[in-house]
């Protein structure tokens, strides 16, 4: 059951259920929050399955906590692979980050020091979670708001020697990318050039909150100019990938967010073609 | 150079308690202070918002402020150790009967308790209700020693105030003007019906005949529970119960 995944997609969102149930939607494939599933019965699981036989899923969770020096959760694998088997994604992704540490969940995704140790310690869990869930595990850049003294690389190098030692994947969120590249003062196609392009499985697009001395990562806007710009520009270098907006909290009516995707695919059409072009 | 324990640690200790990071963070400090501090308002805000999430009646009852004074305390004295946090906020009801600080009315505990019952049923597993037909197969001598499994989402909650009306009262309108509820020890029944999470209220009498159910109490041991008094009626006020407790669906199939 489990499709290839390609084109343009949308994070499935309660608030649009009934949407999905009562139309067939000009969305290419759903990406669900994995943790709003891993739950008993009931309403989720029933709405979810029932979207599922129409529509191409990926599963993205927000609990792994893959960088914590707390062992894994095997509760929380042993729940992860029923739901695969569930909804047989096309792939699982969770985020390069850590969650909370001497058993403090902080539900937040928070950054990691870009550290040969720490790059020591994500190769063994991602070894061990691919190991555990039969697949490739894919693993998408975070936005941050501090940054460690002990550093000893740049995110990207970091991430493009985790690919390189796990064959783990990549979700790149283009809105993550924009975000750290601004708070932390790098550029962030500094960043796209460095990402090894065979890696990306998939691409996020969101919106965020700017403040005047900070970017913060909310998910409750539309994507702005500067993130379409730096998705076009990774498009190029990358070439086509599946696409999708995530949003979060201010949930828009489903035909804005149809709207707004409308606007990622005539992107990609004009962004690729350039590409084309060029060659 | 700071091990990654001390990064972990560090940063997590500065979000829940405001400790010092200096030492780990790169950067201007004024900067720094700002970044960390985007990650102890999410961390608060994010605890709280699941709090009103998942206690929606007795944050209707409190309103916004004292909601969210009780949350501040709830979240600094109780570190999420939840997986999901769908699950934050396993012990406020434990914290509001064993406050020391009085709340504006005692009953509020129990909108808490019914609150949180309610939850619980929304995503229980699933199970097929038993139905009468079923039963109608069951050869007399059979009834007694029958023993029956309760649906998962079946919760039997007691409340020491008659709280169902207000919850009931503000669950459908936020604005109206309840009375204060009576006080009156008896039995929550909270459970899930296909989709629907269904609620009423029983005496304990029949509290009790659900609990021995779901402890494995036969028929037989059931009914002397139910009946007052051992007397003849009480039979037919046994099976009628079991009746009802088929059609509203509480008992599931073997």
């Amino acid at each position: 059951m489990s499709e290839a995944i390609a084109g343009f997609g949308l994070g499935l969102r309660t608030d649009h259920y009934g949407d999905f149930i009562a139309a067939r939607q000009p969305v290419d494939w759903l990406e669900i929050i994995s943790e709003n599933y891993m739950v008993a019965g009931g309403k989720p699981l029933h709405f979810v399955e029932q979207i599922r036989r129409d529509y191409p899923m990926v599963m993205h969770g927000v609990s792994l906590s893959i960088g914590s020096l707390d062992a894994l959760d095997p509760a929380y694998l042993g729940q992860l692979k029923a739901l695969v088997e569930r909804l047989e994604p096309a792939w699982v992704s969770d985020h390069l980050c850590w969650t909370g540490v001497a058993g403090v969940n902080l539900h937040d995704l928070l950054p990691l020091p870009y550290t040969a140790e720490a790059l020591r310690h994500l190769t063994a869990r991602v070894d061990q979670v691919q190991e555990f869930l039969r697949r490739r595990l894919v693993l998408e850049n975070v936005s941050s708001y501090v940054s460690f003294t002990a550093d000893e690389m740049s995110e990207w190098e970091f991430i493009g020697q985790l690919v390189a030692r796990t064959d783990c994947q990549l979700l790149l969120d283009i809105n993550n990318v924009y975000v750290s590249s601004i708070n932390h003062g790098f550029d962030a196609r500094t960043f796209i050039d460095a990402i090894p392009p065979a890696a990306v499985r998939q691409i996020h697009l969101a919106g965020h909150e700017t403040h005047p001395d900070i970017l913060i990562d909310t998910h409750d806007q539309p994507v702005c100019q500067a993130v379409w710009d730096l998705y076009a520009y990774a498009l190029r270098r990358i070439g086509a990938v599946p696409t999708m907006i995530e949003r979060d909290d201010n949930i828009p009516p489903l035909a804005l967010l149809i709207g707004e995707l409308a606007c990622a695919r005539e992107l990609a059409e004009r962004s690729l073609g350039q590409r084309e072009l060029a060659r | 150079m700071n091990s990654l324990a001390t990064i972990e640690n560090g940063l997590q200790a500065a979000i829940l308690v405001d400790a010092s990071a200096s030492d780990l963070l790169a950067g201007a400090a004024q900067r720094s202070a700002r970044g960390l501090d985007v990650y102890r308002a999410a961390y608060r805000a994010r605890l709280t918002a699941a709090l009103r999430d998942n206690f929606p009646v007795l944050l209707r009852a409190l309103g916004d402020d004292a909601f969210a004074a009780l949350a501040s305390a709830y979240i600094d004295a109780h570190p999420s150790r939840q997986r999901s946090i769908r699950w934050f906020g396993d012990s406020l009801v434990d914290d509001l009967s064993r406050t020391s600080e009085p709340l504006p009315h005692p009953a509020l505990v129990d909108l808490a308790r019914m609150d949180w019952a309610m939850r619980a049923a929304f995503d229980a597993a699933d199970a097929p209700c038993l139905t009468r037909h079923e039963l109608i197969a069951l050869a007399p001598e059979e009834w007694p020693n029958r023993r029956y499994r309760l649906v998962p989402s079946l919760q039997m909650v007691d409340l020491e105030w008659r709280v169902e009306p207000v919850w009931h009262a503000l669950n459908n309108d936020p604005g109206v003007a309840t009375e204060a509820p009576q006080r009156l020890a008896h039995t929550l029944l909270v459970w899930r019906r296909k989709l629907d999470c269904l609620w009423r209220s029983a005496d304990n009498r029949e509290g009790a005949a659900l609990r021995a159910l779901a402890d494995g109490a036969t028929f037989a041991e059931c009914c002397s529970l139910l009946a007052e008094d051992g007397d003849a009626a009480a039979v037919h006020s046994v099976v009628a119960v079991l009746g009802q407790w088929l059609d509203e669906g509480l008992l599931a199939r073997d």
